[in-house]
């Protein structure tokens, strides 16, 4: 309709005329864009600036008082074993969250979208529900099921192993990150399931009906015609896993464990809370939140380009 | 269409006159401390008390004993005008109520105006001020609390001397400040942080920390209080006989106390000082080796499920474990009879509270007194009129309003008016036990550590044993080198 309108002859009688409409057109432009710039700069940019601005102080948090160091502060992180605990137990949540989660993802949505089941709304509601849940639910829900003495867990593992020697799901520090990726694991595939039904839906019933008459079994239809057709959305999941897993864990880890026992469950955020604001180290905390930051951003990168293939047209 | 042009314009102007006033202060309205939503969450400062780094518990502990808990933050100053004082608390178990009413009894006497912040999460309101460099005349938060608070601005060297207000007269009455604070409190290194003689925080409320039991147990079993370790040793062979563990704890915050104590028992008073300064080679020594070798043994008694439990959501559990006689001690404060006053228990319980056994036959028993501290930041612009305010909180007049939400001050002739319950545990010093009130010495921000997870977190995986009593050494002596290097002068 603008560009239309601006070009009418009526308006641009002259070239003088036309360069200042011209001028007025992008005046209208700027200032339409302007608020969402704005809004941008003011809480995106200069924040993330911010970030690894403080990340160079040596700052408690809350007065004046900043010391600036340098580069010390990435410095003591390089050689803290709490870190790389940290570090490890991130890493292990995005791998496994994001392999289970996918996998079952996946095949619940196959299922529910490709088969006739009794009950499909059913499920594709109970698969969602956890995603509704806050976290401080969740993680009650599972403090339930992993309480060592009357959890739902232990007392079912009991009619195998007996009930002498109880499992501490949260109180042994091997296990503790294991406990805390199957509550991830559970509150997560219902939304990634949706994604994938999505996706799936569009796919045009035509291409099953010639699969199936030239004798493709239901497999080879799900890897040569779905999987291949819902990839672009797989790939875009890919790097929500990775920002939702370092979010999410933070969120599991705080309402969970706090971190405990001993430490055993810090990930990256927990322990970028606990130096920023318990420890009144508030910009080595940022160092800790800059590499995250570039962690993130390169992990995304990678898997981006890893699974880059051309796309699928229908 | 030139309408239509003209009205896009102005929406785009009003989004963008509307960011910008969002980003504008609104530094006046601070005061609105309404905290419905944080009763979940709430930083316990009583129950900070066993916790005097980092800090689990810390959301552990309500109602130590507080009648009207819900009563949220608010603030005294209704009247418009600017206030000749500001003032900012903490609303812990004791609730916000006896804080309108102190600074209503201050604005009466001395004819001025106070602006107070009662706050659950008191950070939240005022740290977006004091990063603008207006800071609150006066604060009440203790050290121990998550946000760390208090430590930083400790860390920064950035409070008032108040040791002038030990010798200013209480107002109204004849007696100082310093006189009438009982001995002890304000001569240890929270009160005096950088060990240079003078106090930078005032101590406030007080409640002593120690093991707690179930008494009808004892009396029903005929089974005596442990007077030493050894005795304790025995006792847990037989509970364990009759299927009930020694001991649990809530969570390993809680050992901050309770090593404390039982450091002070072990080292006394000279090495215990050095070892809270990291004192070099004082970790090898004879006096810690038998502190680490009865928490060591203390582990290997403890309930085995507790380090399950032993973190902020589930610690109720653990305490639930004495209330259901499976379990004889643990360490806490006597915030956890309020914590567990719904809670149900077994028939005839009824609370005990002990020091910690002597390590030899009629040797040292202590107990560590947990106090909150009030203060005021360097930044703050009414200094004598706040150091005034002080010391009238130590005013007899004040103490008894203090005491009616149960809030206890150490000062002279206090514990006389204490009736119940808490006269049971105001009264363990007067029963021989030595109480111990430092704590590990302030340094600069040491980057990765924390005492909580140096001395206290271990504790969890001891009990587990997923590390040995000399990893944790080990650990600590690491770690003390690193702070020894950071210390204040």
């Amino acid at each position: 309709m603008v560009v239309g309108e601006l070009c009418s002859p009526a308006i641009f009688s002259s070239n003088g005329d036309e360069s200042m409409k011209k001028k007025r057109r992008g005046g209208f432009i700027v200032a339409c864009v302007a608020p969402a710039v704005i809004l941008f700069i003011i809480f995106m940019i200069i924040p993330t600036i911010d970030v690894f601005r403080m990340s160079l102080y040596k700052w408690g948090g809350y007065t004046a008082n900043k010391t600036f160091v340098g580069l010390e502060n990435f410095k003591k992180l390089s050689q803290n074993p709490k870190f790389y605990q940290a570090f490890q137990n991130s890493i292990l949540l995005i791998v496994i969250v994001t392999l289970v989660t996918f996998c079952l993802a996946l095949i619940f949505a196959a299922i529910l979208s490709r088969e006739k089941i009794k009950g499909q709304n059913f499920f594709r509601i109970v698969f969602y529900i956890p995603n509704i849940l806050s976290v401080v639910v969740i993680s009650a829900i599972f403090s339930a099921i992993y309480d060592p003495n009357q959890g739902l867990l232990n007392s079912f593992l009991s009619l195998f192993r007996g009930g002498s020697d109880p499992i501490l799901w949260l109180g042994k520090p091997k296990l503790v990150i294991y406990s805390v990726a199957i509550a991830m694991i559970w509150q997560a595939v219902g939304y990634y399931m949706v994604m994938y039904m999505a996706s799936m839906a569009n796919v045009p019933e035509s291409l099953y009906e010639s699969a199936s008459l030239e004798g493709a079994g239901r497999l080879t239809q799900f890897f040569s015609i779905t999987l291949p057709l819902v990839w672009t959305n797989i790939r875009t999941t890919l790097t929500f896993f990775i920002i939702s897993t370092i979010n999410m864990s933070f969120l599991m880890v705080k309402a969970m464990t706090n971190g405990g026992p001993d430490g055993a469950s810090n990930v990256f955020l927990s322990y970028m809370y606990q130096e920023a604001y318990t420890n009144s180290s508030y910009g080595y905390g940022m160092a800790i939140g800059v590499a995250v930051f570039v962690f993130s951003f390169a992990l995304a990168g990678i898997l981006n380009a890893v699974t880059k293939r051309d796309e699928i047209e229908f | 269409m030139k309408l239509k042009r003209v009205l896009c314009v102005l929406m785009a102007s009003v989004m963008v006159i509307g960011t910008a006033a969002c980003g504008g202060g609104d530094s006046k309205d601070k005061d609105s401390s309404g905290t419905e939503g944080t009763e979940g969450t709430d930083q316990n400062e009583t129950d900070g008390a066993a916790e005097n780094e980092g800090d689990a518990g810390e959301d552990a502990g309500d109602d130590a004993g507080a009648p009207e808990e819900d009563t949220a933050g608010d603030d005294a100053s209704a009247d418009d005008g600017p206030a000749d004082l500001t003032v900012a608390a903490v609303e812990t178990a004791y609730g916000a109520d006896m804080w309108k009413e102190i600074c209503a009894a201050f604005e009466e006497s001395h004819g001025i105006k106070i602006d107070l912040t009662v706050d659950k999460k008191l950070e939240d309101v005022i740290t977006s001020e004091m990063k603008s460099g207006v800071f609150p005349d006066v604060i009440l938060r203790a050290v121990g609390a998550e946000s760390g608070l208090t430590e930083t601005f400790v860390k920064d060297n950035n409070l008032v001397d108040l040791t002038d207000v030990l010798s200013m007269t209480v107002p109204g009455e004849s007696t100082t400040v310093g006189d009438k604070i009982l001995p002890g409190f304000v001569e240890n290194s929270i009160a005096n942080p950088y060990g240079d003689g003078k106090t930078y925080l005032m101590p406030m409320f007080y409640s002593p920390c120690g093991l707690f039991y179930n008494q009808g147990l004892f009396t029903e079993k005929g089974w005596e209080v442990p007077q030493t370790w050894d005795q304790m040793w025995e006792l847990g062979e037989k509970a364990k006989a009759e299927g009930i563990a020694l001991f649990t704890y809530p969570t390993a915050g809680y050992f901050d106390a309770f090593l404390y104590a039982l450091m002070h028992e072990s080292m006394g008073n000279d090495m215990f000082q050095e070892a809270l300064r990291y004192g070099e080679g004082v970790w090898d020594t004879p006096e810690a080796q038998t502190v680490f070798d009865i928490i060591e043994k203390l582990a290997s008694y403890t309930e085995s499920t507790t380090p399950a439990n032993a973190n902020d959501n589930d610690f109720q559990k653990n305490q639930q474990l004495v209330l259901d006689n499976k379990a004889l001690f643990m360490p806490n404060g006597n915030w956890v009879i309020g914590e567990m006053a719904e809670a149900p228990r077994a028939e005839g319980f009824e609370w005990g509270f002990t020091a910690l056994p002597a390590i030899t036959e009629g040797g040292e028993r202590a107990s560590y007194s947990f106090f909150e501290q009030i203060w005021m930041p360097a930044g703050a612009e009414h200094q004598d009129l706040g150091k005034e305010f002080i010391a009238f909180l130590y005013s007899d007049q004040a103490a008894e309003i203090f005491a009616k939400s149960g809030a206890v001050q150490p000062i002279q002739g206090m514990t006389d008016k204490l009736e119940g319950d808490n006269k049971l545990y105001y009264s363990i010093y007067d029963t021989g036990a030595v109480a111990v009130m430092d704590a590990f010495a302030t340094t600069d921000p040491v980057e990765g550590i924390t005492t909580r997870s140096t001395f206290q977190d271990p504790v969890n995986s001891l009990v587990t044993g997923d590390k040995t009593k000399e990893d944790w050494i080990n650990q600590i002596k690491s770690d003390c080198e690193q702070l020894r290097a950071a210390l204040k002068e």
